[in-house]
């Protein structure tokens, strides 16, 4: 928990609050992931999160998703409590996500992975409709821009970028209005990293559709977001527009901790000799 | 699963040998062996044709109609053990319990019909108690987490078990059936002379719908692909593998009663319902379903169980003597499963499937 220098106030709910988190914590054993997470995204905005390796991001997203359970804390969608059951509850509320693992299955067809868990089937006798899913599957491809030459080949024969932009599509051309996607340009390459981020700016300008996305790379994020959240030691550490920000506060915060920390195992390094030397006269 | 449309292959230029031989072919006949060798049941459906080829010829009386019905009791019950592990084996478990369920079942039959349950019935809630023991196979490995080769050969043994002390040991008459007259009951449920390869023609036929064309196909692929992908996707992955160990123990339930209404009597031997097992698994395996799971076929399996009847009938009619059946059955297993799998190399390294 927060020690008491630190309280954490959640932020201040706007009206158009989509979703909000408050005070989420979520330990695995020994480790804790999440220690206090407040933050809320508004309607239509794109809100990137940002942190070092194993702060938590992923572990968030999983939660809001209904993949994990947290430990304490609330969540609000639309204002109402919002405790998912499962990854399909979720879902069913307009959340959708695209995983840092992908989610995709090696031995399925392209179509199939693009519609897993979602298949489209025949009536009244529930018979798969693979047309139906290859042409759909076809054309959110198209509208992406990216190209994969055979939709019913295994995804185990596509490249790393193919495979993403698979599992973007998937979860872009569902219903959902609220995207979760953890670091979905990950293995792409300039062009197609480029084609997602001008779907996102597409969605952004319809207004309808908000967006969580993790990322590394500052040039993105200041590409796309609109805000930053920056969590750190399992706490959200900043909360800026991204307007409002640049890539030396964004480095700075991070190599400030960086250097802190640095600095502290240095100091104990250097009380532990000191301890030693005294003891051993 | 995911077996490649016939769609236009970029034309390449054989691997190796005169191009002339490509040519004399044909292209359309060039096509055709193309396309076949890009099913997944290709290869050992080659093998298998080349294994009858080789009896039809060298043994007299193989490639008669009376030594296919001699055959039918031997490959139609495996090919229905083996289509219901395929599922289990996609989803990358196994079940070590189906002959122990298999042994079971038809004094599970019996005591019922003993009871003065009418006969169909009690076919009926036998099935119900196979799918029970998938039930408890799934819970421990799905839910409790234990693996399915360690839940499962536990189950055998306790089923093994079960069934000495419910039998006494005693061998029993089967229900409905007798040794001097096939009545309609037993026509059916596999006393008549096709009964049994109607079933288990039906079932596969049925299964492959079910694992290449529903939702249940998918996601049993997908779980054996792909696990921790499945479940966030959403797929409820615990009641995927529930539901195949379900569909696997019905299906050594029936073949259970099958057999035992063919044989008219039902025998308390675990040996035999072991070897039962081992043949029910090299079915599937031989069919071309991983072990590693993800992948497999329900034809593969009636097919790898026809491969191990001609086998074994044929190796019978040329005069091997009983000692030696079973090592010129494991040789030649062994020989076929590699010719299977070069075959099966040539076929993506040529980047064919
Ligand atoms: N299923 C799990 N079991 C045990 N520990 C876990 C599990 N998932 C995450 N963790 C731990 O929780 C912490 C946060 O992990 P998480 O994946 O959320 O980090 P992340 O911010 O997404 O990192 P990255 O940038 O590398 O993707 C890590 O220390 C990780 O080891
Ligand atoms: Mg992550």
């Amino acid at each position: 928990m927060a020690e008491s220098g630190e309280k954490i106030v959640p932020p201040t709910s706007a009206p158009d609050d989509v979703l909000r988190v408050e005070h989420i914590t979520k330990s695995f054993g020994p480790t804790t992931a999440l220690r206090d997470v407040n933050l809320h995204l508004r309607k239509g905005e794109v809100l990137g999160l940002l942190g070092d390796n194993g702060s938590g991001k992923s572990t968030l997203m999983k939660i809001i998703c209904g993949f994990q359970k947290q430990d304490s804390g609330q969540m609000f969608l639309h204002g109402e409590p919002f405790e998912p059951k499962s990854v399909d509850d979720a879902r069913a509320q307009g959340i959708d996500t695209v995983y840092q693992d992908l989610a995709l299955v090696d031995e399925l067809s392209v179509y199939h992975n693009m519609f897993l868990r979602r298949e489209r089937v025949r009536v009244p006798i529930p018979l798969l409709n693979n047309a139906l899913m290859r042409r759909e599957t076809r054309k959110a491809l198209d509208d992406i821009g990216i190209n994969i030459p055979r939709l019913d080949v295994p995804v185990a024969r596509l490249s790393g970028g193919q495979r993403q932009a698979i599992a973007v599509a998937r979860t872009v051309s569902g219903e959902a209005n609220i995207l979760l996607l953890d670091e979905p340009l990950a293995a792409m390459g300039a062009k197609e990293g480029g084609m997602i981020l001008e779907l996102i700016q597409r969605l952004k300008e319809k207004g309808e559709v908000s967006v969580m996305m993790i990322l590394h790379n500052y040039a993105h994020v200041f590409a796309t977001c609109d805000r930053v959240n920056l969590l750190q030691d399992g706490v959200i550490a900043l909360d800026k527009p991204t307007s409002e920000t640049s890539v030396e506060e964004l480095n700075e915060i991070v190599v400030e901790e960086y250097r802190r920390a640095r600095q502290a195992a240095i100091a104990e390094d250097a009380a532990a000799r000191a301890a030693a030397s005294s003891s051993s006269q | 699963m995911a077996v490649a449309s016939g769609s236009e292959v970029p034309a390449q230029s054989p691997p190796e040998g005169p191009a002339s031989t490509g040519r004399a072919l044909g292209g359309g006949a060039l096509k055709l062996i193309r396309s076949f060798l890009t099913l997944r049941e290709g290869s050992i459906i080659v093998v298998a044709i080349v294994t009858t080829a080789y009896f039809s010829t060298n043994a007299t009386n193989f490639a008669t109609l009376s030594n296919f019905k001699t055959l039918l009791p031997y490959f139609a019950p495996l090919a229905i053990l083996g289509a219901g592990e395929v599922f289990v084996m996609i989803n990358g478990e196994i079940d070590l319990s189906i002959g122990a369920v298999y042994l079971l079942s038809p004094f599970v039959f019996y005591k019922l019909n003993q009871a003065g349950i009418p006969l169909v019935p009690a076919v009926i809630l036998s099935l119900i108690v196979s799918s029970l023991v998938g039930v408890i196979n799934g819970f421990f490995v799905a839910v409790i987490g234990i693996s399915s080769f360690v839940t499962t050969l536990g189950m055998l043994f306790t089923l093994d078990g079960l069934t000495l002390i419910i039998s006494h040991t005693a061998p029993v008459a089967t229900p409905g059936t007798s040794a001097l007259h096939v009545n309609s009951f037993a026509q059916v449920f596999g006393g008549g002379t096709y009964s049994e390869l109607i079933w288990a023609l039906v079932i596969v036929v049925g299964l492959q719908l079910v694992l290449t064309a529903t939702r249940w196909g998918v996601y049993t692929v997908a779980v054996g692909g792909n696990r921790l992908g499945s479940a966030e996707a959403g797929i409820r992955v615990r009641l995927v593998l529930i539901r195949n160990f379900v569909l696997c123990a019905t299906c050594a339930g029936l073949v259970g009663i099958l057999e035992a209404v063919r044989a008219v009597t039902a025998t308390p031997d675990p040996s035999g319902s072991n070897d039962i097992l081992f043949q029910g698994i090299a079915s599937a395996v031989i069919g071309g379903t991983l072990l590693r799971g993800g992948s497999g076929t329900v034809v593969g399996a009636l097919i790898g169980a026809l491969f191990l009847g001609v086998l074994h009938d044929g190796l019978i009619i040329k005069g091997v003597s009983a000692n030696y059946l079973d090592l010129y059955l494991g040789l030649a297993i062994l020989i076929a499963m590699s010719v299977n799998v070069y075959v099966q190399r040539v076929r993506t390294g040529s980047g064919l499937g």
